[in-house]
């Protein structure tokens, strides 16, 4: 719809409804003229704008009239017009906004708000709002003439009033709005009257006149209720922030019209004038200080980003404005901005802008930075967590603006001193849970880790701190410390908090947190880099490469000297007398300590990959000397210790380029032999030297074998030089070794799978075949075929011949035996020696290196059968006479034996062992079918349970004679019974499967003594009936396992009939 | 006394043979580095910064490397071996390329000697193919300088040592023969100086301390026997040093003229004062045989290490009586 644009046409189309409106005041009389207003054209309405007003203004100025529909109607159509239009005359813009106020303010106190409707309010302040943006340049300043002050009180105690006690956040939001107006400090789209110095300065000096009113109202708005809704609350500030601004600025006090007398003519209102002279000045600022301070400590942790944000501004606008003449206030702005460069919310961490106030702010910020260190220890024990992280924020903050002027603040060693102290205290650590000294990693780790890298890195222990609980306030401080590294000079730090861990115990866990995430710092690692410091121009740490890896050397070498990484972490000590309160409280005591110590090495194992991490490649060179220390602990049995040094590891192996933890301790592995050699000669010294190679071992492949050929030497002399001693930890080297040695060389098992699958060829049984062999074997036995008998001697000797001709190279040949089974024959040499030591404990240990070792040598028989001859006696002793937990052990070991040597053994075996076995599973048998549910945890049933288990296959393997089978069988067969616990069962029906193998008949017969389900006819009526004495039986305990043997083995179903 | 027994600083392994002979290359800015002969045929070259071999050099086609050493001047590398050859390598900017190699002939395990006599030409004395003739040869013209040979019969050249005289005389040779004889040979006279008998069983080994005239010798006895030259060029028998075990493969003095190191056939390295010859310490580290000792020429005297390659495959490395250094 085209708007009328000829002021005339326009005129004859309004003038109806204007008089209509004069002469009949109704609601519907000034909707109709507002509608016609719409569709005038702007600069027609300006031409018009006496003329439109008129009726409007005289509609709010009749008494009578005043019903609130049709005030709020004319206020609606006169702010149209307003914001259409300019206002030019001074009576205009004086009249209007009078009677706008009397609106407003109830008839008996002008600085009341008359009870209206809301939406009344809301127009009329709406109103008022356009009538001042409206208002012209050269007569909007009339307004703050002295003269206009008693009027401009009213009002703007009228707005505060609004603003502070209405219900209504609009309408307080409007009363907000007008006062931005009217203190020249509006945000709105519109274009504004842009003051002059001389007419700013006079508007300020008539503000001053509320300033006080307006700043104790605005105040108690934003620190009042805190469900008021964050736009009341931002306005508000602006408001503060306006005539604050506007009062005290810097500008205006010091040009001299500030103070000027006010002209005598003024009569009483002289009196309200103020003087900004400087007391004047000096006190108010005073007074808004107070203010301010609660200001911000009621919004710098606002919970809506948006206040945080205008409190920014506020900030910086009279920063800028009014950093003279509110000089006290200085530090609380900074402090507020400062605390807002680490916000949540990324507009207001980049909201800070200001430039002008930079080097100037510096000497004002170190001593604000200096007076929060002073107190943040206080702060951080009283308060709760939003404000102890914000105070924090604010620390951190100081930094980050003073940026690169870090490092000259603390040359100041006041500074220094108070910045590290309450960092030390901050970060103490709290150490008194239990479980850090009880967990204990089992050795398992090692190997699942080693698996798989990836997946591992999970657990990560968690610190406990005094005084805070917040991850966020951790990691603010860890911020802080790494912002201290990036700009400060990293000697004097590195120096500084070198002293403190020395210093004291207290301090030590503290000073390696903060020297951790120093270097990370100093490297420029995890930093988040802006423009907030003062001097921007600085991009990267302060520290160069060389200046980081002399520092880092440094700090390696404090956290891996021998006091500060040989710390104890487990009581076996105390293990033992435990039992009366004194103790027990000895013991708590103690167990803090242990844990602090256990912290620190967690702490400091971090450190190192912190290290690493800033040095990246270069760390490499220092591997030489950090690599060890670590792997030192990740062989440690504490869970936290071993964790974070596999942590460690994983980190250091990323920052210096490998793509594994074997590759790290591959490629480093000439370090670490080093150390473990040296070390290993002064065990007294260094008893981790072991361990470190179990862990080793455990992580790498067997490339490492040539290298630590030798150093397996060392560690077998070493045990030969204190078997008392030590000869524990190193059965768990030499566990390790011989488990690794396992993994890198599978033996091949083609030798011992082959034979026995006899059983397929009974499949098509040929009887003639059969009776033929029958007949030789017969003849044989009676020496008939001795001539046949030999010439198979003499096949025989060719082939010994070529092991005497490889024998005759042996002594050559000898050395060159690959070395893992060199290494194997020596450690099964030190096992024999073990293997009687009268520790339980070890002799376990021993037998299981014992059966790596016949695995790994089973692949070797020359080597493997003397081997076995010679520990031959001591394992019987094992077997027959020791703890039946060794006896359980030793008899696996057997069985690995008899896997790998087969028949061998078999004469020692059915001769000195199996009686003894046989007798006590026959011993046993009674006792395990009577027993209940609970006998399945005794020992003596794991016994039985291996015994059965490995029984079957060693007969088969050892090849025993008949007499033994018989004797095997006659012992196995109460297992049968389903009285039996069921897995001794299955362990028996086991024994029984490899028996068949051996000899099927024999056991066909057996089992068919025992129970046997069918008849058997003969083929022929000639011979005699079958007779089995287990036909015809009634079921019993054994009829279940045997037909199921039966059945499976021969092929036998219940109803078949041969 | 009451000092605890040292520890090596660091032991080198990997070299996969026998070490017969080590050589320090400290001086300059280039990584320090120790190069290595094994019984294998390969020289290792150790960076002493990373520990770690840098290069190894097949030198002599699988056969023992019996002495190493470089050139002051140049990045030469000098190699003798069993396979009767001594070779010149170039090692400039990582290269490992023969320059010559000189036939000796001698099959015996006499180490050679060489003397820089100018920062192009150079003396290397080494046994030739007859067993107790020492040829010297002007090197890299290979023009022979001398032969020397004894008059009396007094065995195979067992080790020699080529030095130069402060006095107006052209450079003088100490050897050590099968019978226990030391010689002293004038290089341009192609005379001989002095002889005397210091030990019963063969010299294996010697060393010559020219600022003071004074030299000691080892053999596969208890015993090492010191000596000095008089003005007269005599070699003048001096006190004798009694081991606890027999056997010396080398000895070695240090370039600050204080201490004397032996490389035992006892797996120890001993430590003697070599103004005193009071022993001061005895290194035990190996598991074999010591068969070379070597100091280091750094040039901070207390950066100066001393080196033992033995049977057992590895090097030690020590750092000892380092930190007086500079003191009378």
């Amino acid at each position: 719809m085209s708007q009328i644009n000829d002021p005339k046409v326009a005129f004859a189309y309004l003038r109806p409804a204007c008089v209509l409106l004069t002469k009949e005041p109704t609601v519907a009389n000034v909707e109709t003229l507002g509608e016609q207003l719409k569709e005038i054209h702007d600069a027609s309405l300006q031409q018009l704008q006496e003329y439109v007003l008129f009726p409007l203004r005289f509609v709010l100025k009749v008494p009578q009239l005043k019903k609130e529909k049709l005030v709020q109607a004319v206020a609606e159509a006169l702010s149209y017009v307003l914001e259409k239009t300019c206002v030019q005359s001074w009576d205009t813009l004086h009249d209007l906004f009078s009677e706008l106020c009397l609106c407003l303010c109830s008839p008996t106190d002008p600085g009341k708000p008359a009870d209206l409707s809301e939406e009344l309010k809301s127009a009329l302040l709406r109103c008022l709002d356009a009538l001042l943006h409206a208002a012209y340049g050269d007569i909007v300043f009339k307004l703050y003439e002295p003269i206009m002050l008693p009027g401009l009180g009213a009002a703007v105690s009228l707005l505060l009033a609004l603003g502070e006690k209405e219900k209504s956040r609009e309408v307080q939001a409007a009363a907000l709005r007008c006062l931005q107006s009217l203190i020249l400090h509006c945000d709105c789209t519109q274009e504004h009257v842009i003051p002059s110095s001389d007419e700013r300065c006079s508007v300020g000096s008539t503000m001053a006149s509320f300033l006080p009113g307006i700043a104790m109202a605005v105040s108690r708005i934003i620190t009042g209720n805190l469900r008021q809704g964050h736009a009341v609350t931002v306005r508000a500030i602006k408001v503060w922030c306006g005539s604050v601004g506007l009062v005290m600025e810097d500008a205006q006090l010091q040009s001299s019209k500030a103070c000027e007398t006010p002209s005598q003519e003024l009569g009483r209102i002289g009196q309200l004038v103020v003087q900004r002279a400087p007391e004047w000045v000096k006190s108010t600022a005073g007074k808004l200080s107070v203010l301010l301070k609660k200001i911000i400590s009621c919004t710098s942790a606002h919970r809506h980003w948006r206040v945080r944000l205008e409190m920014v501004e506020l900030a910086d606008h009279l920063l800028v404005a009014c950093s003279q003449s509110l000089r006290e206030c200085v530090g609380l702005l900074l402090e507020a901005l400062v605390g807002a460069v680490n916000d949540e919310e990324p507009k207001v961490r980049e909201s800070r802008s200001s430039d002008g106030t930079s080097q100037i702010l510096a000497d004002v910020l170190s001593e604000n930075l200096h007076s929060l260190a002073t107190s943040l220890p206080r702060l951080m024990r009283t308060s709760n967590d939003q404000k102890k992280l914000f105070v924090l924020k604010v620390f951190l903050g100081y930094f980050k603006v003073l940026g690169p002027l870090v490092s000259v603040v603390l040359n100041s060693a006041a500074h220094l001193e108070r910045i590290s102290k309450a960092l030390m205290q901050v970060l103490e650590l709290d150490v008194v849970d239990v479980r850090i000294v009880e967990e204990r990693s089992h050795g398992e780790s090692l190997e699942r880790s080693s698996g798989s890298v990836g997946s591992y890195a999970a657990h990560i222990p968690q610190k406990h701190f005094l005084y805070f609980t917040d991850e966020k306030i951790f990691s603010v401080l860890m911020e802080i410390c790494r912002t201290l590294g990036f700009y400060g000079n990293i000697y004097l730090l590195t120096d500084h908090f070198l002293d403190l861990y020395r210093q004291s115990l207290v301090y030590r866990k503290q000073a390696a947190m903060v020297l951790n995430e120093m270097v990370r710092g100093a490297a420029g690692l995890a930093m988040a880099t802006g423009a907030q410091c003062l001097d921007s121009g600085v991009q990267g740490p302060s520290a160069s490469q060389e200046d980081l890896k002399v520092a880092a050397v440094s700090i390696m070498e404090e956290y891996t000297s021998l006091t500060n990484w040989n710390l104890i972490t487990t009581c076996e000590e105390t293990d033992g007398d435990r039992q009366d309160q004194q103790v027990t409280l000895f013991s708590q005591v103690w167990r803090c300590s242990l844990n602090s110590n256990i912290w620190q090495l967690c702490i400091q194992l971090e450190g190192l990959a912190c290290l690493a991490q800033a040095l990246g490649r270069d760390f490499r060179p220092l591997l030489m000397t950090s690599l060890y220390p670590v792997l030192e602990k990740a062989g440690e049995e504490t869970l936290l210790v071993n964790q974070a040094a596999l942590n460690s590891m994983m980190c250091i192996s990323q920052a210096c380029g490998y793509s594994s933890l074997k590759e790290l301790i591959n490629d480093n592995s000439d370090y670490l032999l080093n150390d473990i050699s040296l070390n290993l000669q002064r065990l007294s010294q260094h008893p981790q030297a072991p361990r470190v190679l179990t862990v080793m071992l455990a992580h790498s492949d067997s490339s490492l074998l040539p290298l630590i050929r030798d150093v397996v030497q060392d560690v077998l002399m070493a045990l030969d030089l204190s078997y008392n001693h030590s000869a524990a930890l190193f059965c768990s080297v030499l566990h390790a070794l011989m488990k690794a040695l396992a993994r890198w060389f599978p033996v091949s098992r083609c030798r011992t799978g082959g034979s026995a699958r006899s059983k397929t060829s009974t499949d098509d049984f040929n009887c003639r075949q059969f009776l033929l062999d029958y007949q030789k074997q017969k003849d044989l036995a009676e020496g008939v075929g001795i001539e046949v008998d030999d010439t198979e001697d003499l096949e025989v000797p060719p082939a010994s011949e070529g092991e005497d001709a490889e024998d005759i190279c042996g002594p050559d040949e000898k050395s060159e035996l690959p070395s893992h089974l060199i290494i194997t024959k020596e450690v099964a040499e030190r096992c024999v020696h073990l293997l009687s030591d009268p520790r339980l404990q070890l002799r376990l240990k021993v037998l299981e290196v014992l059966e790596l070792c016949v695995y790994v040598l089973s692949e070797r028989e020359n080597e493997l059968l003397p081997m076995a001859h010679r520990c031959w006696p001591v394992l019987r002793q094992r077997l027959t006479a020791d703890d039946p937990l060794a006896v359980l052990r030793a008899f696996r070991v057997l069985c690995t034996l008899g896997e790998a040597c087969g028949d061998f053994l078999r004469r020692r075996v059915s001769k000195e062992v199996l009686p003894r076995l046989t007798s006590s599973l026959t011993r046993q048998a009674p006792v395990s079918a009577k027993a209940g549910p609970v006998y399945t945890h005794t020992l003596a049933y794991k016994l039985q349970l291996a015994v059965l288990q490995g029984l079957g296959s060693l007969c088969q393997r050892l090849d025993l004679g008949e007499a033994d089978l018989d004797a095997v069988c006659e012992a196995c067969l109460p297992y049968l019974s389903c009285r039996q616990p069921v897995r001794l069962q299955e362990a028996c029906l086991s024994v029984f499967q490899h028996l068949i193998q051996v000899d099927p008949d024999t056991f066909w017969f057996t089992l068919n003594e025992l129970h046997c389900p069918c008849s058997y006819t003969p083929p022929h009526p000639d011979l005699p009936p079958i007779q089995l004495s287990g036909m015809g039986r009634p079921r019993d305990e054994y009829s279940d396992n045997v037909l199921k043997l039966l059945r499976e083995e021969f092929g036998l179903c219940d109803g078949s009939v041969c | 006394m009451s000092l605890p027994a040292p520890h090596p600083i660091y032991t080198l392994r990997g070299a996969g043979g026998a070490l017969n002979t080590l050589h320090f290359r400290c001086h300059g800015e280039d990584p320090h580095l120790l190069f290595s002969g094994s019984g294998k045929g390969s020289i290792h070259i150790w960076n002493l910064n990373s520990r770690r071999a840098e290069k190894v050099v097949e030198a002599h086609s699988g056969s023992s490397v019996t002495w190493v050493s470089t050139l002051q001047s140049t990045d030469t590398l000098i190699s003798q071996g069993r396979d009767m050859q001594v070779c010149l390598w170039d090692l400039n900017e990582g290269r490992s390329e023969l320059l010559e190699s000189v036939w000796t002939g001698s099959v015996g395990f006499c180490q050679c000697s060489l003397l820089e006599t100018s920062p192009t030409n150079y003396l290397l004395a080494f046994a030739a193919q007859q067993t107790e003739e020492i040829k010297i040869i002007e090197l890299p013209s290979k023009n022979p300088v001398c032969t020397l040979t004894p008059k009396a019969k007094v065995g195979m050249v067992m080790c020699i040592k080529l030095w130069k005289t402060n006095s107006g005389l052209g450079p003088l040779l100490l050897a050590g023969y099968e019978d226990g004889s030391l010689l002293l040979w004038d290089v341009t006279q192609r005379a001989k100086l002095s002889q005397v008998r210091a030990h019963p069983e063969p010299v294996m080994c010697l060393t010559f301390d020219p600022r003071r005239l004074r030299g000691i010798s080892g053999s596969s006895e208890k015993k090492l026997s010191s000596w000095t030259l008089d003005s007269q060029n005599n070699i003048q028998l001096q006190d004798d040093v009694t081991l606890v075990n027999p056997g010396v493969s080398q000895l070695c003095i240090r370039e600050d003229g204080r201490i004397l190191a032996s490389a035992g056939w006892d797996d120890r390295v001993r430590i003697f004062s070599w103004k005193t010859l009071r022993p001061l310490a005895v290194l035990q580290y190996h598991t074999d045989m010591v068969l070379s000792v070597a100091f280091s020429d750094h040039q901070d005297p207390r950066q100066r290490l001393l080196a033992a390659g033995s049977k057992d495959q590895r090097i030690s490395l020590w750092s000892i009586y380092n930190d007086g250094a500079g003191k009378g």
